[in-house]
């Protein structure tokens, strides 16, 4: 059956290498567009999916939004575990004194010497005690910043010192700029005055969850996902790429349906043939789909290299992220749509009449 | 058992819109092993309808298809197949063969459809392929034979599961005179050679004088030729 199958690829090779095609620039558009999807969702909120954290503790009416969530440094101060801690996070312009450019940044404020604190990838890392220091996302060397350069706050008149880089770490499409609590507080008038959005737990245990809620009244855990998705603009688009890709998907059982089905109806007769001489629908199918999923097999493989070459081609500004995991989930998607499509023409199969054979000159 | 195919009491009828007409009412037929039988006719005479039906190609509307002692006009569908697989060997007007295989491919093709491809069919493949003198044409495609060529593989594949029964229907439809003695010839020697129950359909009055017995489609019966 398997030598058969072959057998007529290679003999029909202009057929099969068209169908092959379409299956290969389907499948080669939905890998860029997941790919882009991934790429666009990681340039939103690669800092919060990074995050070495499971759950987040936010303000019960916050409407699980990060930036509408509020809590005081003092409610804060009184959790006892390391495994939550207050997480501070404001969209701000600060002025590069040196490349004289404005940034849009978000700030973030952590414990440096707890778990929320990122790798630093170059330069140094920042403490407790290293006032005024920060760690920025690498992303903003593109705009001229380098280490040691100044950046000014204009509200509270505070500048801070670059000491070191950090890679994937941005919030709503704009690099971060990670500082100790103290530094913090100053920047939003003082203690009494700037509060945290935040609390990250490291884990779902009960113990640190009560932990926080005798600390910190009127909140609520919320998983990482959730408060992912409501990160300004971030479900807006990943729905309408997601609504991309199942379209395409949706398309392209179709579009493989049709096909496969002319070329089956191509074949009525010599199926017709087949089964006068005692070929049975089971062969027949059977030869069929297996012609069916060597084509896909390598049409969608193809699409998978060629996703992956687009890659390292890609200019850096697009956002464009080949996740190997994702991409195999995607094409084993397409590969379940072409074997369906091809399960549609399978009637005309069971359907053609031995007796075509006869009474049929050439 | 020397009879391997007996039509007996054989009825059909078409559907012509809402006419019921009949094409065959109690046709016998019984054909013995080495026997090369011929069914001669006019056209719509119902000649190939016997032949199909006999072939398991299409079922009688009433009357017992009896190959190899069993009535087969009730099988299944399924059944039917494996009967043309293992007891039938057909050779059609066009020579029908799998376009994209070579002349030793179409022979293994049906071996293989069996589930029999070992040395034994190997070297009856081989045999039948020297024996319609295509030995040396064993690895063309079927797209770079002649009509003749093509119905010579056709003949090879018909005898290629060994069957007990081979059915030619108008084999030389599509030939030129010279060629069609040569195929019939060929096929009416391998039908003697190898013990076979054979019938053949054609209009082709010249060739009569291979078989061994001649039946002509008379008012929906046959009759035999004296």
């Amino acid at each position: 059956m398997f030598s058969l199958s072959l057998k007529e690829i290679k003999f029909f090779k202009l057929r099969y290498i068209l169908i092959g095609f379409i299956l290969f620039f389907v499948a080669a558009l939905v890998f860029i567009i997941s790919g882009l999807a991934n790429g666009l969702a990681n340039d939103n909120a690669s800092s919060m999916k990074n995050m070495n954290a499971v759950s987040y503790y936010v303000s019960k009416d916050s409407d699980n939004r990060m930036d509408r969530s509020r809590f005081t440094a003092t409610d804060v101060e009184k959790i006892k575990t390391n495994d939550a801690q207050p997480l501070g996070i404001q969209m701000m312009t600060l002025k590069d004194k040196e490349s004289k450019e404005k940034l849009d940044v978000t700030l973030m404020g952590i414990n440096p010497s707890q778990f929320l604190m990122p790798n630093v990838v170059d330069g140094k890392t920042i403490s407790n005690t290293s006032n005024n220091d920060v760690v920025v996302d690498k992303t903003l060397e593109k705009q001229g910043a380098k280490i040691g350069n100044k950046l000014y706050a204009e509200n509270s008149k505070t500048t801070l010192t670059i000491v070191g880089f950090t890679e994937d770490q941005t919030y709503s499409h704009t690099p971060t700029v990670i500082m100790n609590t103290d530094t913090w507080y100053k920047i939003f008038g003082g203690k009494e005055n700037a509060g945290f959005n935040a609390i990250a737990l490291k884990n779902d245990n009960a113990t640190t969850k009560a932990d926080v809620k005798n600390a910190v009244a009127d909140g609520k855990f919320v998983p990482k996902q959730d408060l992912i998705d409501t990160i300004p603009g971030y479900s807006a688009e990943q729905s309408s790429l997601m609504m991309m890709l199942a379209f395409l998907i949706v398309i392209a059982v179709f579009v493989l349906g049709a096909f496969f089905y002319i070329m089956t109806i191509q074949k009525v007769n010599q199926f017709g043939i087949l089964k006068a001489i005692g070929a049975k629908n089971k062969f027949l199918i059977g030869s069929t789909m297996l012609q069916v999923l060597v084509l896909s097999v390598v049409s969608i493989g193809l699409a998978i290299g060629f996703a992956f070459v687009l890659q390292q081609i890609m200019p850096n500004g697009i956002p464009f992220v080949f996740d190997f995991a994702l991409i195999l989930k995607f094409g084993g998607a397409l590969l379940v749509v072409s074997l369906l499509g091809a399960l549609f023409s399978t009637t005309s199969i069971v359907k053609a009449d031995p007796l075509q054979a006869m009474g049929r000159a050439e | 058992m020397n009879t391997p195919l007996q039509l007996v009491n054989i009825q059909k009828h078409f559907k012509d819109g809402d006419n019921e007409i009949e094409i065959l009412k109690d046709l016998n037929l019984s054909v013995e092993k080495g026997e090369f039988v011929a069914v001669v006719g006019p056209s719509g005479s119902g000649k190939s309808t016997v032949l199909s039906i006999a072939g398991a190609l299409q079922s009688a509307d009433g009357g017992e298809v009896v190959i190899n002692g069993r009535d087969i006009n009730q099988y299944s569908d399924k059944d039917k197949s494996d009967v043309r697989l293992k007891s039938i060997g057909y050779i059609f007007q066009a020579a029908n063969l799998v376009p994209f295989l070579n002349v030793y491919d179409q022979l293994k093709l049906v071996t293989e459809l069996a589930g029999d491809w070992n040395d034994e069919t190997k070297k009856r493949a081989d045999d039948l392929l020297e024996s319609v003198g295509l030995a040396n044409k064993a690895k063309k495609t079927v797209q770079h034979l002649s009509g003749g060529e093509k119905q010579r593989v056709a003949i090879a594949r018909a005898f290629m599961n060994d069957p007990d029964i081979i059915l030619a229907d108008e084999p030389t439809a599509a030939l030129d005179a010279n060629r069609s003695k040569e195929i019939v010839e060929l096929i009416a020697k391998e039908v003697h050679d190898k013990n076979k129950a054979a019938i053949m359909v054609t209009h082709d009055e010249s060739v009569l004088h291979y078989c061994d017995k001649i039946y002509e489609v008379h008012d929906k019966k046959l009759r035999l030729r004296k």
